[in-house]
């Protein structure tokens, strides 16, 4: 990870226009494709893949001519072959052929970009909160502004959930430990709080709760004490059969579960469950890093399996596509591909690729959205937008947009109003 | 002195390198047959019967003669011995004359009698005419290497002085712009640095340049012999290199800068020893052997062989050794700061002893006032004592972090390497498959740490045993990046003949097992013992400057002496009170009830109905010391008042009347309030609440009491549970129960709270409090954003010391000390901020002046009165200079101005503007006035200590007692703490009086808690009925529990050892002290940190320290802290009664494993009713209701006589299957093994320990379901 000046430079500046922003509305200043017309989108719901360490936009949504890691010199390109999709002249690397045959159902935003790289924490953040790191704020993620606006869809489950790990990008920020997350680490161990220990079964847990009714009070309504013993009362509920049936991925039929993959397909399938159970936004991390060691962050040789890795996100996405689609849900839910940036065209020294952030893909499919295959165009080897240049505030726009939540409304952080999005403007091109 | 065409073979060239491909034995051996012949004089030489025996393999190297014979084909074009032989060139000035040279058998290259030419740096040259005869000019496309010896006696900084040049010498012919070369030395930060510089010939009308090149880092000017070599391709500008000791050093050029173009190259006088003035500034002061030219690069490996070293053996008098202890020796001065040992023994800085040879830290360095501040790094640690080993054949094992040797009767038997650093992550997991496993019970080798054993043969005699071990080290050449200097776990271990156990090496009479189990007694015990020297060396700096303090103490008294005291009230009758504090309080709600009694009644209920609407609607900018147009909303007296634009806001009972009314229900965009982007305009229902409040005449009273009966004493459980949380941090344990309990005197209340302020865990109890408040933001990976350095340490060492809190803020603000291990420097630091010291700035005003100016960060402040010029000016008295304001640190005046309304904000403070060192609260204290007292008042830092702690500031000593009165009471006199511009002192004349009692006991944090603990407002049961706290304080509300006091209380409850990994993801070192530190191994709460999981990479969690994590977090605790804040959100969510129940952290305490407490309680012998009652008292300090008892006596009961299981399963892996678990460090953790390791350290984490076999299963269930009930009672969220 090496800090070019110049990049730290720009990231400065930047920082302080968000730094400075939490008092002010950005001015409006609408760009191509871009619009400051009010919309509404009517998704429900919000599925947020995450690909943790940088996916490689040459290597899967946006492919270029071939490259070649291996060969001296190295060339810079596609690791891949592209094909075609079912949208005509919208083509993916050969390892996404099963997204192909759906692409109709999602767009790719090909010219998202900004100047963070040197830092995956920095770039994690900014693509999960919309701004970059303040001093003086710690702005919520996506997942908790979401779960702030909209709530649960259903009162009785958690509005926000993450099948993942826990850090601060994901979590509430100012909003407060109630917009956190409810998290599980993978699919099997059921959610941190609500999964009673293996050693705990049923008559024990009931034993539990009888011992327990003795020492609690039944304080006075309004006071902290009730609120919490209401608080406990809701967490036993949720910890009970009614919300925990649904990480029971083995109610699925076989085949079902066997078109999502692996573990990380298993975890898009608890996505789709969760959705059906009324939870508002689901962040679905897939850092299986030891598939190729580096996960998606693919330098050196954390190139040579990459494609490994692609199928597993090619297989899942299409499942979770087409699931939701029998299901009749797919236009009520959103689905977000997320990474901190890309990768640029030339290999580096071991033949993986280094971080780019001046242009990279970020995928949103499903959510009632019109959908066109790709937006935006790159230049000849993805590294600079050419049409379209969609900012990491704007594609916010879009998602908060599509959920029906207005990305210029503030949020207040004590008595400072805070937009949602810093100035960011939803992609009109897709709401009909 | 010889000047030779060809060099001679008299000198072998000795590497101590090994050649590729020879394993560390082999290294050892080479090493130690040298030694063996070569040292001398230790300690007295005893005829020896102790020797090493080495494996098999090593055995048969044969230590061979490693002279590299290539070197005679490259000779050097010219070469000065200094040894007495002809030579060319003449000797002129004065201050030179023969001396002893390098000579081994530390130096093996040079001759027995070799000798040098000694320089007194006054101004003796030797004079080497250029006759052509020999080829010493060098023109385009020539290759130089020039090399030297050297030995410094002394050089200032800044100080160049010549070791060889060619020309410049200010003759008629050739003038002075005509260096050829020269290798000179330069003085820089008390080292010496090496640099190269030539002349250019001028080029295309271009004049002659000056080329000089200098190493970035150097070496320590000392009583060892240096090695400097420069080598250079003139009209390559990149093609310099630079060499000191045989490893190379970066280094930049200046003047002229690099160049391609051809060197001047004639006839002028080549000149050693002095420069062209031969003046004593350019003279060496020291000595010089063996230069040489040669006309060609000489390689890396060449440079590094011609440097040959053998380290001198370490001596330790035998006199000096204290009897039965290791005589720990410090050597701060003198470590050669790349791979390699000193060439000549190092003096000790400091010593202290030990016990045995097992370290894993020695005494932190103090600074100041007893300032935590870095060693030298690396330094050397020796260990040496006078051991006593029966006679017999045993093992011996050597373990060390950094490399470590280790010597019996001076000589070397055991070594370990210097440690293999690659930061690269791509280490792999497998490289842990190679370990020593040397018996049943042997402890494996921890992480980042290199081990080597022997056999050893003792006489019985007693023998002097020296360890040595060189800790931290320089990274790379190019300046002060270095590794973290730990020990690890650095070990001398011996096994007896015929035993399969080992224990540590020590002089004492006991044997210290060394096993994993009483490793960690040992360590703990030892701890113990470093931290009584640590307390001991700060009490002796902090005596150091009691001068100036005792005069500072004296100052504060002759203040108060000068002022008038604050009236202490008589007690109303009827009113409880214990001691000044209720006399205050009680005063204040008699005066409060007459007023209440003359106030007619109305229908409306302010506080319910109305207060909610103004402070969610129109506080955030009618309220405190700026407003938005002139209009207070703060009281009735204010409202009625009105701004600048309405007038009189309110016109009671008119509402038609009132702009307050008429602008919340407007449809003007430019009059209705709030604004739009200021907020959601206010519902009907709140219109019509407003419209009615006025219409009934806009009753506005000061305080929302509903009754004015005093609650009783809180009993004495209810009290002692309280205060052991408000003071060490968690419940009280059985014991200290019963002690209280049993205590007859009257006084035990008092007695238990003296008690509990002497206690060492009150200062884990402030700790959380203030990281919040200080924003201390330490990071284990990658520093990012406002990150600081973990200063959490000297935040707990002054807790422990009781440091006044005057004390404290000017440690605090001179930011001395060590920025990465934890001194006040660490405060300084904010990573990635343009403007580091603003970001202080707004920490300290909050902190200690309840003035709060975040968003004077960017522009002048639309909610509080301080302006972004104040807010620079204070960071500039912490920068100690101006700064220029950044335009990342402004606003855009474009960004403001975008409406029809005046903007809610303004900039007055232009990008650019450049803002001197100014103290802005002259409405607190005149900056004339609190500067004197500063000890250094030329220091900006230490005049703005001064004043914000000068006791004429009564800012500072309110703001403190009010923030400890704050946490003791639920609420603050003044509200919110860290701003007081929004709120009113409930209590002006007792917090003036607080104040002055704080600037009387010497800022003594201690003694206003015992005035506050002490009053019956303290000690009063609470109200349950109360949602938040009275601010008459006629009863207590009950108070949500802090993060930290839930997590450490359970733990010391259950007695459920806290147990985690340690705080790191560098746990083996390889990373270096920028990128990675280590906080330790944590036993309280505040000593976790956010896990910095970003990278979202499995292989980077830390699984148990997060399972703890996720309940401090859900609690309200921060594991990342950018900002400052003082009150943490207190709502309860969902979240949080769930992790207590299904948590990772709560099976740990609820499921009954061998080591935890109430286990042990459980196999107790003693009646069933008793372990029910000990379980409450244990969990919620109280007895159990007849009901609670008889309930949980009937689920215990069953079984209960025959709970033990007599022989309990072992669970004991059998014996020879043991293996090193693999661990995981960011060195290996891009492995894919790495996660797979992580995944199986999660599950494990997440089952925790298994239960203990010697309690029936089915009964323990049925106990650990009643621990369970216990644990999550509210009492473990809210305080009684």
């Amino acid at each position: 990870m090496t800090v070019s000046s110049m990049s730290r430079r720009r990231f400065l500046q930047s920082a302080a226009a968000l730094a400075a922003a939490p008092c002010l509305n950005r001015l409006s200043h609408a760009a191509d494709g871009l619009t400051t017309a009010p919309i509404r989108g009517k998704a429900e719901h919000c599925i947020f893949i995450w690909l943790g360490g940088g996916m490689a936009q040459i290597d899967t949504f946006d492919p270029k001519k071939r490259g070649n890691p291996k060969s001296t010199p190295k060339e810079a390109g596609s690791d891949y072959a592209a094909i075609d999709t079912v949208v005509p002249g919208v083509r993916f690397t050969e390892h996404l052929a099963r997204t192909a045959q759906v692409a109709d159902r999602l767009t790719v935003v090909r010219t998202v970009n900004h100047h963070v790289i040197d830092e995956h924490a920095f770039a994690t953040n900014l693509v999960h909160t919309g701004r970059l790191i303040s001093g003086s704020v710690i702005y919520p993620s996506i997942g908790s502004v979401i779960s702030h606006e909209r709530g649960a869809a259903n009162p009785e489950v958690p509005a926000y959930m993450l099948i993942g790990l826990p850090n601060v990008s994901r979590g509430p920020g100012f909003l407060g430990a109630k917009h956190g997350y409810v998290y599980l680490v993978d699919t099997a161990s059921g959610p941190a709080g609500f999964s009673r220990p293996e050693w705990v079964d049923s008559n024990r847990a009931a034993r539990r709760q009888e011992l327990l009714q003795p020492l609690l009070e039944q304080a006075p309504a309004g006071t902290g004490v009730a609120d919490y013993e209401q608080a406990q009362s809701e967490a036993l509920r949720l910890a009970g059969p009614g919300f925990m049936r649904h990480f029971k991925l083995d109610e699925e039929p076989a085949s079902l579960r066997q078109s999502y993959g692996g573990e990380f397909g298993q975890r898009c399938l608890l996505a789709r469950r969760l959705v059906q159970a009324g939870v508002r936004f689901i962040e679905v991390s897939h850092n299986l890093n030891f598939i190729n060691g580096t996960g998606w962050d693919t330098h050196n040789a954390g190139q040579l399996n990459q494609h490994v890795l692609i199928r597993e996100l090619d297989n899942a996405l299409s499942a979770l596509i087409l699931d939701l689609e029998s299901k009749q849900i797919l236009d009520e839910t959103l689905i977000v591909v997320g990474t901190e940036f890309g990768r640029p065209a030339a290999f580096d020294g071991g033949g993986g690729r280094g971080h780019q952030g001046t242009a990279f893909s970020l995928v949103l499919a499903g959510g009632g959205l019109r959908h066109r295959g790709v937006y935006g165009v790159t230049d000849e080897l993805a590294k600079m937008p050419l049409e379209n240049p969609v900012s990491i505030p704007d594609f916010h726009a879009t998602v908060y947009a599509t959920l029906g939540v207005d990305p210029s409304r503030s949020l207040l952080n004590g008595g400072r109003p805070v937009p949602i999005t810093d100035g960011g403007k939803p992609v009109g091109a897709l709401f009909s | 002195m010889g000047f030779l065409d060809a060099p001679p073979i008299r000198k072998p060239m000795v590497s101590p390198f090994p050649k590729p491909g020879l394993d560390e034995n082999d290294r050892i051996l080479r090493t130690s047959l040298r030694l063996s012949s070569l040292v001398r004089g230790l300690f007295l030489l005893i005829a020896t019967t102790a020797f090493c025996l080495f494996p098999a393999k090593a055995a048969n190297d044969s230590g061979g003669n490693d002279s590299d014979p290539s070197e005679s084909n490259d000779a050097p074009v010219a070469q000065w011995h200094f040894d007495g032989a002809d030579a060319l060139g003449t000797w002129q000035g004065s201050g030179h004359r023969e001396d002893a040279g390098p000579r081994p058998p530390v130096y093996p290259g040079f001759a027995a009698g070799n000798r040098a030419a000694e320089l007194s740096g006054k101004d003796a040259a030797l004079v080497v005419p250029d006759t052509g005869t020999e080829n010493l000019r060098f023109g385009l496309g020539d290759s130089i290497t020039i090399e030297s010896w050297v030995r410094v006696r002394s050089i200032r900084d800044g100080q160049q002085v010549y070791l060889v040049g060619k020309g410049r010498n200010r003759t008629k012919e050739f003038g002075e712009r005509n260096q050829n070369y020269a290798l000179r030395l330069k003085g820089s930060g008390g080292k010496a640095l090496v640099g190269f510089l030539f002349s250019s010939l001028p080029l295309d009308g271009k004049p002659s340049g000056w080329h000089r090149w200098w190493s970035t880092d150097g070496f320590s000017p000392d009583e060892g012999w240096h090695h400097a070599a420069v080598t250079y391709t003139f009209g390559k500008a990149d093609s310099v290199r630079g060499y000191i000791d045989g490893h190379e050093v970066k280094g930049v050029w200046d003047m002229d800068g690099a160049t391609d173009r051809a060197p001047v190259s004639d006839a002028d006088a080549l000149v050693i020893g002095t420069g062209y003035r031969r003046s004593p500034e350019e003279t060496l002061d020291g000595w010089l052997d063996d230069v040489a030219i040669y006309r060609r690069i000489l390689s890396p490996e060449t440079i590094g062989a011609h440097y040959a070293v053998i380290p001198a053996a370490p001596v330790v008098e035998a006199g000096v050794l204290p009897p039965g202890k290791v005589l720990m020796q410090i050597c701060e001065q003198g470590v050669p700061e790349h791979a390699q040992w000193p060439a000549a023994p190092l003096a000790a800085t400091e010593s202290y002893e030990e016990k045995a040879f097992g370290f894993f830290d020695i005494p932190q360095k103090y600074i100041s006032t007893g300032v935590r501040a870095d060693r030298a790094n690396p330094y050397l640690l020796r260990a040496s004592a006078l051991i006593d080993l029966p006679k017999g054949t045993h093992r011996l094992l050597l373990r060390g972090r950094g490399a470590a040797r280790l010597y019996v009767d001076g000589k070397e038997v055991l070594k370990t390497p210097f440690p293999p650093r690659d930061t690269s992550g791509h280490g792999h997991v497998s490289a842990q498959d190679h370990y020593l496993n040397l018996g049943p019970d042997f402890r494996f080798v921890p992480p980042g740490n290199r081990e080597a054993w022997c056999s050893f043969v003792s006489d019985g005699k007693p023998r002097p045993v020296i360890l040595e071990t060189i800790v931290g080290g320089l990274v790379g050449s190019d300046g002060r990046n270095v590794f973290r200097a730990e020990l690890g776990e650095t070990v001398v271990a011996w096994s007896p003949e015929g035993s399969p156990s080992w224990q540590l090496l020590s002089p004492g009479p006991d044997a210290i097992p060394y096993t994993d189990v009483d490793w960690g007694a040992y360590a703990a015990e030892r701890r113990e013992y470093l931290d009584g020297l640590n307390r001991t060396a700060r009490a002796a700096k902090r005596a150091e400057h009691a001068g100036y303090w005792n005069g500072r103490r004296n100052a504060a008294h002759d203040w108060l002496a000068s002022t008038p005291e604050t009236p202490v009230p008589a007690l109303p009758a009827g009113y409880p009170g214990l001691n000044e504090v209720d006399r205050f309080i009680g005063a204040r709600i008699a005066g409060v009830v007459a007023a209440n009694a003359r106030a007619a009644s109305a229908n409306i209920d302010y506080f319910r109905e109305v207060q909610p609407i103004l402070e969610a609607k129109c506080y955030s900018c009618h309220q405190g010391g700026k407003v938005r147009g002139g209009l207070h909303l703060d009281g009735r007296a204010s409202a009625l008042r009105g701004g600048k634009d309405d007038g009189p806001a309110l016109v009671p009972g008119k509402p038609e009347e009132s702009p307050i009314y008429l602008r919340v229900q407007s449809s003007d965009p430019d009059e209705v309030m709030p604004p739009k982007d200021k907020g959601d305009s206010l519902s009907p229902a709140q219109i019509a609440t407003l419209k009615r409040w006025i219409a009934e005449g806009a009753p506005w009273p000061e305080f929302r009491t509903r009754r004015f009966d005093f609650t009783p004493l809180a009993d004495d459980l209810t009290f002692l549970r309280r205060v052991t949380l408000d003071t060490a941090g968690v419940v009280p344990s059985e014991r200290e129960i019963r002690d209280f309990l049993a205590a007859a005197s009257p006084d035990r209340r008092a007695r238990v709270i003296d008690r509990l302020l002497e206690d060492p865990r009150w200062a884990d109890h402030w700790m959380g409090y203030w990281q919040d408040v200080l924003a201390e933001n330490p990071n284990i990976l990658n520093p990012t954003l406002n990150n600081t350095g973990p200063f959490r340490w000297w935040l707990y060492e002054s807790l422990r010391d009781n440091k006044p809190m005057d004390l404290f803020v000017t440690e605090l603000l001179r930011m001395e000390g060590s920025p990465r291990f934890g001194g006040p420097a660490g405060f300084g630091v904010a990573s990635q901020n343009d403007v580091p010291m603003a970001a202080k700035a707004i920490i300290v005003s909050s902190a200690f002046q309840g003035v709060e100016m975040k968003c004077a960060r960017c522009h002048d402040s639309p909610a509080n009165v301080s302006k972004q010029e104040d807010l620079f000016a204070l960071a500039a008295m912490l920068n100690t200079k101006a700064i220029t304001l950044p335009v990342t640190s402004s606003v855009p005046l474009d960004r403001i101005h975008q409406g029809g309304r005046k903007p809610l904000i303004e900039v007055t403070l232009k990008p650019g503007s450049s803002v001197g060192p100014k103290w802005p609260f002259e409405r607190f204290l005149a900056e004339n006035s609190g500067t004197p007292l500063a000890e250094h008042p030329d220091d900006p830092r230490d005049r703005l200590a001064a004043l914000i702690t000068a006791p004429a500031n009564v800012r500072f000593a309110e703001v403190m007692v009010n923030r400890i009165w704050q946490r003791l009471m639920g609420r603050g006199i003044v509200e919110p703490v860290n701003d007081w511009e929004k709120g009113h002192a409930s209590h002006p004349e007792l917090l003036q009086w607080l104040a002055r009692e704080f600037v009387r006991s010497g800022y003594d944090v201690k003694a206003i808690e015992r005035l506050i603990l002490n009053s019956h407002a303290y000690q009063r049961a609470s109200d349950p009925t109360l949602s938040e706290p009275d601010p008459l304080l006629i009863a207590p509300a009950r108070r949500r529990l802090e993060a930290e006091q839930i997590v450490d209380s359970l733990f010391s409850a259950t007695g459920k050892p806290f147990r985690t990994e340690e705080v790191s993801l560098d746990i083996d070192g390889a990373r270096t002290a920028n990128d990675s530190i280590s906080l330790g191994q944590p036993s309280r709460a505040w000593m976790l940190t956010s896990t910095s999981n970003e990278r979202d990479r499995p292989s980077l969690t830390l699984p148990r320290i997060q399972a703890v994590s996720d309940v401090l977090e859900i609690f309200g605790w921060r594991g990342a802290r950018p900002d400052a804040s003082t009150i943490r959100e207190t709502a309860p969510n969902v979240l949080q009664p769930a992790i207590l129940s299904n948590g990772t952290m709560s099976g740990w305490l609820t499921r009954l494993s061998d080591d935890h407490g109430v286990t042990r309680l459980a196999l107790e012998n003693q009646p069933v009713e008793s372990l029910v009652d000990r379980l409450f008292l244990r969990m919620l300090t109280r007895n159990p209701s007849p009901e609670e008892r008889a309930r949980y006596v009937s689920v215990l009961a069953k079984g209960y006589e025959n709970r033990i299981i007599d022989t309990p399963a072992t669970l004991e892996a059998p014996s020879g299957t043991r293996v090193r678990e693999h661990y995981v460090s960011w060195s290996n953790h891009l492995d894919a093994e790495a996660t797979i390791v992580r995944h199986q350290q999660e599950i494990d984490a997440r089952r925790g320990d298994l239960p203990t076999t010697r309690l029936d299963a089915d009964w323990r269930e049925r106990l650990e379901d009643v621990l369970w009930a216990l644990l999550n009672s509210p009492d473990w969220a809210f305080t009684r």
